[in-house]
């Protein structure tokens, strides 16, 4: 009994939803009528209740730029990736002349005038492929610091003119690229420095002019070891541990310096090349510093324009992007190392889940992560999150209307 | 082939403009759903997102046949909550946040809606969590019997008796509180 009267509530619901009338159904079952009016009228009470349920469209329209950016990712991704081995700097080299090949066909002038292309123009593709080019042929982790924080500086510059027009899609989808290509800098400036203090490196020609002056003469007693010279016999033992790099003839080492001793490690040597390549980071970092202001200032410039409702999706890119800027440098910090210890003291430590987007657990734009605007951590001393009032605010800020 | 399916079809292929198509088709109900049964807007939109963050993911391994799309959708959705749910279980429950009904000009009107969500969303929350899933999804996500029970993997006639038994014990809740 019980079971008919679920089936017949079932199908009368369904009868409903299809177009007819409560009654109409009611009357093809009178004995269970009085019983079924109640729950029917319930069941869609419930679905017009649940009807009043809306996404807010600026979340509904941000969700979806995101979803296109991470589409446009993974297309990106499945392109071949030369993998990491000793063989790379062949496929960097097939990739510089496929890309030789390309401007061939389609033409050098489609090359160059793509460089000035931005998002919402036909060639940013090919200038997209241009840029995977530079990357692939920069062979030292210098150069390719250089060529990261470049790239920053032209999404900043993209980021800039898509948001000066209002074309808020591509100035979204832009910023999400520029936040990628600081974190990429960000790591390669960190390589680069972490050479700072060790061996010199295996010199470049673009790297020459900071070592020429500080490296000591490579002597017969002190060969370098590389792949190009695999001419290393038993007559001429590789350097090891065993082997102090450090002689009498190298300059750094004075007597001013404390003698290693038995037991304790060497204290590694910071020479001129090291300031050198210091000095180089550092004009990384500012660019990649300017490139940051120049961003964050157009999309502020950007949110003021924005009706409200749509203010809080831009202050959170505008969050992100203050998030992955690079930590203001001191050129009085007696290390090369001492950026990054700034920038962990100094700045407030982002939480983490609301920092990864590809990972698929914080929401980018949702306006309800209580994070501050980058004026808010400024002014709160660089060390704690931003008064009740501020968060206060920020919340009030996407309350439902 | 059905334009859902054959959408899902060129989704799975990498159409961007089948993705979207399906993207609207569901993005609404699939936020209702999620929105009745976290504490607030906040958490909805996260897990929406995360919901249709999952669906690209993994859009690759889906197989029409075995279940249609919407319903895959929800039971994504479903496991989002329920690993939500555990997660803020430990921490301080707090009140739940006023409801969130389309802006309306009439500020009586759109507080008087507010009210109804509200009541809804306290109504499924005094339901035992089979009677509240197979009522979401019928009710709010609107997913035929047949896509409830795949979803969620029992029988149609046990979903058709939690249904019957969900809707009786929302209207006792919600008219019980009206006239109460």
């Amino acid at each position: 009994m019980a079971r008919q009267l679920e089936d017949i509530f079932n199908e009368c619901y369904e009868r409903i939803r299809s177009g007819e009338s409560l009654k109409s159904c009611l009357k093809r079952y009178p004995k269970h009528a009085a019983e079924l009016e109640p729950l029917l009228k319930t069941a869609f009470d419930i679905g017009r209740r649940a009807s009043y349920i809306h996404p807010r469209p600026e979340f509904k329209h941000w969700a979806r730029v995101h979803l296109e950016g991470m589409q446009h990712h993974a297309r990106q991704q499945r392109q071949p990736v030369a993998k990491p081995g000793p063989f790379i700097w062949r496929q960097s080299w097939s990739v510089a002349v496929a890309a030789v090949l390309i401007i061939v066909l389609t033409g050098s002038s489609t090359a160059i005038a793509s460089s000035n292309a931005m998002p919402d123009e036909p060639l940013y593709p090919v200038k997209l492929a241009t840029e995977d080019m530079r990357l692939a042929v920069a062979v030292s982790d210098t150069q390719k610091a250089q060529v990261h924080t470049q790239l920053a500086e032209t999404r900043a510059v993209e980021v800039e003119t898509m948001a000066d027009e209002g074309k808020t899609e591509y100035a979204a989808i832009t910023a999400a690229k520029l936040v990628k290509q600081l974190e990429l800098a960000n790591s390669a400036i960190a390589r680069v420095e972490s050479t700072v203090g060790t061996a010199p490196l295996p010199t470049t020609t673009e790297e020459q002019p900071l070592t020429t002056e500080e490296q000591p003469p490579v002597t017969e007693e002190q060969p370098q070891v590389t792949e190009e010279q695999p001419q290393v016999t038993e007559e001429q033992p590789p350097v090891t541990e065993e082997q102090p790099q450090v002689t009498e003839e190298q300059p750094q080492v004075t007597e001013e310096q404390p003698t290693p001793t038995e037991g304790q490690p060497t204290p590694p040597a910071f020479t001129k090349r090291d300031k050198g390549v210091t000095a180089k980071t550092e004009r990384f970092k500012k660019s990649l510093e300017g490139s940051t202001s120049r961003s964050l200032k157009a999309l502020e410039g950007a949110m003021e324009k924005a009706p409200p409702q749509a203010k809080p999706d831009w202050q959170r890119t505008i969050n992100m992007i203050s998030e992955k800027g690079p930590a203001p440098v001191w050129p009085s910090q007696p290390t090369p190392q001492s950026d990054n210890t700034t920038r962990n003291e100094g700045w407030p430590t982002p939480q983490s889940d609301n920092t990864t987007w590809d990972q698929g657990k914080p929401n980018p734009f949702s306006p309800y992560n209580n994070q501050p605007s980058s004026s808010e951590w400024q002014n709160t001393g660089n060390k704690d999150w931003p008064s009740d009032k501020a968060q206060n605010n920020w919340s009030n800020n996407s309350t439902a209307k | 082939m059905s334009s859902e399916e054959y959408l899902v079809k060129q989704a799975i292929n990498g159409d961007q403009e089948a993705f979207a198509q399906l993207y609207n088709q569901n993005f609404d109900r699939i936020h209702r759903y999620i929105y009745v049964k976290v504490r607030s807007q906040a958490e909805a939109e996260d897990l929406t997102q995360d919901v249709f963050i999952k669906a690209l993911g993994s859009i690759g391994s889906y197989k029409y046949r075995e279940l249609p799309f919407a319903a895959w959708l929800f039971k994504i959705a479903h496991n989002r909550v329920i690993d939500h749910v555990r997660k803020v279980s430990k921490e301080k429950r707090a009140s739940l946040d006023e409801a969130y009904a389309k802006s309306l000009e009439d500020p009586v009107q759109m507080t008087e809606r507010n009210s109804e969500v509200q009541q809804l969303k306290e109504a499924l929350e005094h339901l035992p969590e089979a009677q509240r899933e197979v009522a979401t999804l019928r009710f709010i996500g609107q997913l035929s019997i047949a896509e409830v029970a795949k979803t969620l993997g029992k029988s149609e006639g046990t979903v058709k008796a939690l249904q019957f038994n969900a809707t009786a014990s929302l209207r006792k809740t919600l008219y019980e509180k009206i006239n109460g």
